[in-house]
């Protein structure tokens, strides 16, 4: 049976009416992603399961579940356990600043071995949800200009400095876009936009010299001239465009990548993932997969707007935003129109925080979906 | 309190801007994803020819060849790590018609690989495209044929020859040099961390298949030097990485690891690996002018070849579990009480409180103090220091400790390398215990035991109680002692590829009144040339007006108490005393200085004196000076040495060329029971 705004409340809170109402299309185009994912992770292995295949899919399928479980969850939990998990969230990167592992020449992880966390990945969650929350206890005209929104730009300005100090870059550009974006969707006046926008783009350059660590600048020195470097830091972006240039309009086809078969690719099974779909694919794939990752944004941006409570709306669209801004910034890296930055393409790549962080989020997005006619009150949530 | 309600107005003012806002975020998704596909049409689509033509130049790639590691030499050029030739045999998968089928018909002419398929099947299929795993190495030349006779039948399956690390005496110096071997997990973890910090990229030698890391000893702390820099070999693959063709003017030639040359003298630490037979111990020898460690053994050892093709888990076990832990470098990682060795310092710190060398004790055996009886096992009578030194009497020592205290004792035994740990060794080391006032009260958390009791000095001063050493500082304080005037350092190291390393004599005097040093030199030679001297049987040199100094020790190593044992080599082997023995020659001009240690040998004099002649033998007859001294000598001969020490005969608490000379029984000192009150 289908739900409306006329439904009785006690009949929308059944579990099989529930299954009903999740977006199943989203859901298949989540899983087709991942489905596609797996097969090039099976043939830059050089045709087999292991050792990236067969434990994508098993990690697709057991997020995709916790995804369906997620997203039965009530609205009103998601909107009581945000501050919580933001605080939990901010708490743990401090944490992580102080006695955190380092991995990597980064010090990013808390715990050892198979029990360790990335909080700054809990982040991206908990920031959606905290700022979602506060923005529905906002007015119109508090959420377009007032002295409130000095509490956004806070809630979002310290996880993003904890986190750039780790050093992540890539996740804390992140942060700041997808807050960014949020607080431009809560309905912040133009007046503000266009000279906060300018003075990004003016304050770029000097910081770029300046702030970054000389690695972090190399990279992007190395964007901009990669062929003074060939076999050094260019070596990545001439190698991924070559792989991607080299497919042409069909592609060698499946398993025939010369490029990404014969580890001419770095990091061929994680960020690079998409260079190998171009090289194996050509323009049809690419344009096949990117044309599924735009249709999930749009599914979930008229998720969000179909909303009936703010919370939402807001929650709905942070998390798409997020979603949106993994696949354009890998995408741009890795066909050379932006700096190596380490933001893997979301379901596609290896590794298994992202996926989870991502299948979490879309756990929000159908809950929100589900739940679509709840009318959420303002202030205390029935938890917290 | 929840607002009581919404503002209509208020709240679709809100959804609509939301909404608008929605659309533009969505045009600008549009815009971002039509970037990339604009950016990909003009990579696939435009530009599609050139970059085709790039991907099939491409195909020019280096395939790392590993340079040969440095060579590990003894202070004469003797080889003690090398490399040598060794058979492989490759398998590269992409061209077995059948991976599981080709396996099976290798297993057939080398069956070693049927046990391990499991693992070589893991490790081919992870492999990259196209590169060649070996499946078996350190192949005879008759399987090496069989291999290259059947290739025709076996594509896919490849016999090459490349260098493996090679150690010609096996066990001798497994301790010092360590050895190599694959680069584990761990290994490859810890280059990644490293690289990350350092901004580089980690060294494309780990990933080669065969390559080998040092794990253990010089080989570990030096591999960076060792290791050299790795060649290319510029191979042209096809689109599928067969390798159709080789350009020799684009190979980079590898430049090899650095040679290091140690200060070690392989005849002297063979020699002493010999003397040990199947005995637990060390032994140390240095040059008391310059620092240079000649020898560093520990016995029994291992064969450091074992390792380097990975060695059987059963092997392993049984290495691990043996008592003697042959695995332990004792000579620097295992830590004794020094026993009477001790007594050097303990005599040295009274001279420097002004205490007289002449005043006596009577020993008559038993010492009261407190309510504890400690005991000498003798009835020395009355002793002055030097007698004291002689016949290494235990009741002189207990009371000349009282005197002195333990804080004077620990800081001249501080002096003299006790305790320390020296950095120009680069193998780890055990630091053992120097124990003090303030050491007690730092190590301690009861407040009861924080005090040190007038009851636990006794002890000390015969080298028991809470101390602690290993056989390179016994060996480092004898060559400080020998030296007279240097605080001499060790030095292991003499050159890495034809660099010289610091001497170990540049280095500050020691703050110690010379005559007294020349005191306790002089009592260490009646030791070993008095007839009445604990070693005089065991430390007789047999070579003419070249004669030797030192001082035996017997270490208690476990309580007496429950029947567990008695003084000297009587009882449960883990239980029994260890023998020490530190010594110098030529006494009236000191060149070498040694500490040997025998691990529940039972009494110094007759477990570990004997050793020390023998290798101190060597090393004297292996000195040009000296040998002419012996020969100028009118009348002087170099007489034969003594028989032999059969590992057998080593069972019997004597050698059997003293054990009917009067002075052995006497040569004891006596550990003490500690007391606490």
């Amino acid at each position: 049976m289908t739900v409306s705004a006329l439904t009785r409340p006690g009949q929308r809170d059944r579990i099989s009416v529930k299954l009903g109402e999740i977006d199943w299309r989203l859901a298949g185009l989540l899983a087709f992603i991942a489905g596609i994912g797996a097969m090039m992770l099976y043939s830059i292995a050089g045709g087999s399961w292991k050792p990236w295949a067969e434990a994508h899919l098993i990690r697709f399928a057991l997020l995709f579940g916790i995804m369906i479980i997620l997203s039965l969850v009530d609205l009103r939990v998601w909107y009581s356990l945000a501050y919580p998990a933001y605080a939990l969230a901010l708490l743990l990167l401090v944490a992580v600043m102080l006695v955190g592992d380092v991995r990597l020449g980064a010090r990013r992880w808390l715990g050892h071995g198979s029990l360790s966390l990335q909080p700054s990945e809990l982040m991206k969650i908990a920031l959606v949800m905290a700022l979602g929350r506060f923005y529905h206890n906002l007015t119109a005209k508090q959420a377009r200009w007032s002295w409130k929104l000095l509490i956004p730009v806070a809630m979002i300005g310290a996880p993003v400095l904890l986190v750039a100090k780790q050093p992540d870059l890539g996740t804390a550009i992140l942060l700041a876009l997808t807050g960014g974006i949020m607080m431009f969707m809560g309905g912040l006046t133009w007046k503000v936009i266009w000279p906060v926008v300018i003075g990004v783009c003016v304050a770029v350059p000097p910081a770029v010299m300046f702030v970054l660590k000389p690695f972090q600048r190399d990279r992007i020195m190395t964007f901009l001239h990669p062929d003074k470097d060939p076999s050094g830091t260019g070596y990545h972006i001439i190698q991924s465009e070559i792989a991607a240039g080299s497919g042409g309009f069909l592609g060698k086809g499946y398993l025939l990548g010369t490029q990404s078969q014969l580890n001419f690719l770095p990091e061929k099974q994680t960020d690079f993932i998409f260079a190998t779909v171009a090289e194996e694919f050509g323009f049809i794939g690419c344009f096949v997969v990117l044309a599924a990752y735009g249709a999930i944004v749009f599914t979930a941006l008229r998720i969000a707007s179909t909303s009936h409570s703010h919370f939402g709306r807001m929650a709905a669209a942070g998390m798409t935003a997020t979603f949106a801004f993994y696949v354009l910034i890998n995408g741009a890296m890795v066909i050379g129109l932006a700096p190596v930055v380490g933001v893997p393409m979301p379901l596609l790549s290896y590794g298994g925080t992202v996926m989870v962080t991502v299948m979490i989020g879309f756990g929000l997005v159908q809950a929100v979906r589900v739940h679509r006619y709840f009318e959420l009150p303002r202030g205390r949530g029935f938890l917290f | 309190m929840n607002e009581p309600a919404i503002f209509f107005e208020d709240a679709n003012e809100r959804q609509g801007s939301f909404l608008r806002r929605t659309v533009l975020v969505g045009g600008g998704a549009v815009l971002g994803l039509g970037a990339l596909v604009t950016r990909l049409g003009m990579l696939q689509l435009v530009e599609a020819g050139r970059y085709k033509t790039l991907s099939s130049n491409n195909q020019w790639n280096y395939r790392v060849i590993p340079p040969p590691r440095g060579r590990i030499l003894d202070r004469n050029g003797v080889v003690l790590a090398g490399n040598r030739p060794s058979f492989r045999v490759l398998v590269i998968r992409d061209e077995t018609k059948d991976l599981d089928q080709t396996l099976n018909l290798v297993g057939e002419l080398i069956p070693s690989t049927v046990d391990r398929r499991r693992q070589l099947l893991r490790e081919i299929s992870q492999s990259p495209r196209f590169t060649p795993v070996a499946v078996a190495s350190d192949l005879s030349w008759e399987d090496f044929a069989k291999v290259n006779l059947h290739a025709n039948e076996l594509p896919g399956v490849m016999a090459d020859m490349n260098e493996a690390r090679y150690y010609p005496f096996g066990g001798a110096f497994a301790h010092v040099i360590g050895y190599v071997a694959k680069v584990s997990d761990n290994d490859m973890k810890k280059a990644k961390e490293a690289a990350a910090a350092s901004g580089t990229d980690i060294d494309p030698m780990l990933m080669h298949p065969g390559f080998r890391i040092g794990k253990q000893g010089i080989e570990k702390a030096f591999d960076k030097q060792l290791r050299g820099q790795p060649g290319g070999q510029k191979v042209e693959v096809d689109s599928r990485g067969r390798v159709v063709g080789e350009d020799r003017d684009g190979d980079r030639r590898p430049t090899p690891g650095d040679d290091i040359v140690l200060t070690i003298d392989a005849d002297v630490q063979n020699r002493a690996l010999e003397v040990f037979g199947k005995e637990s111990g060390a032994a140390v020898v240095m040059d008391v002018r310059n620092g240079d460690v000649l020898c560093l053994l520990s016995a029994p050892s291992f064969d450091a070849n074992a390792f380097v093709s990975g060695v059987p888990g059963a092997t392993y076990k049984a290495l691990n579990e043996y008592d003697h832990h042959p695995l332990l470098n004792k000579a620097t990682s295992g830590t004794f009480p020094a026993g009477s060795t001790f007594k050097t310092m303990v005599a040295l710190a009274a001279l420097e409180k002004g205490i007289s060398p002449k005043d006596t004790y009577v020993c008559n055996g038993v010492f009261p103090f407190g309510n504890h009886v400690f005991k000498c096992d003798q009835h020395h009578g009355a002793q002055d220091m030097h007698g004291a030194i002689v016949t290494s009497c235990d009741v002189f020592f207990y009371q000349t400790a009282l005197k002195v205290g333990p804080d004077l004792i620990a800081a001249t035994a501080r002096k003299f390398g006790i305790n320390a740990v020296f950095e120009d060794i680069h193998i780890p080391q055990q630091r053992g215990t120097l124990p003090d006032i303030a050491w007690k009260k730092k190590t301690y958390k009861d407040p009861r035991q924080q005090i040190w009791y007038p009851g636990e000095t006794p002890s000390f001063g015969i080298g028991q109680g809470y101390l602690a050493v290993n056989p390179l500082q016994l060996c480092v304080m004898t060559s400080r002692l020998a030296n007279g005037k240097k605080a001499l350092l060790p030095r292991l190291v003499k050159s890495i590829g034809g660099k010289e390393m610091p001497p170990g004599n540049a280095v500050p005097d020691l703050p110690v009144n010379p005559d007294h040093l020349q005191f306790v030199r002089e009592a260490m030679a009646s030791v070993a040339n008095d007839a009445r001297g604990t070693a005089f049987a065991a430390a007789q040199l047999g070579l003419g007006p070249i004669k030797m100094a030192g001082k035996t020790g017997t270490a208690q190593s476990h309580t007496y108490d429950g029947g567990h044992g008695a003084h000297g080599a009587v009882g449960e082997w883990k239980f029994r005393d260890h023998g020490w023995f530190v010594a110098f020659a030529p006494y009236d001009e000191p060149r070498y200085a040694m500490a040997v240690l025998v691990e529940h040998g039972g009494f110094g004099a007759s477990a570990a004196a004997p050793k020390a002649r023998e290798i101190m033998r060597t090393t004297l007859l292996k000195d040009a000076e000296i040998m002419a001294r012996i020969q100028k000598q009118p009348g002087a001969r170099i007489d034969a040495a003594p028989p032999p020490l059969a590992p057998d005969a080593m069972k019997s608490d004597l050698p059997p060329d003293m054990q009917d000379t009067p002075a052995a029984p006497a040569s004891t000192s006596t550990p003490a029971v500690r007391t606490t009150p």
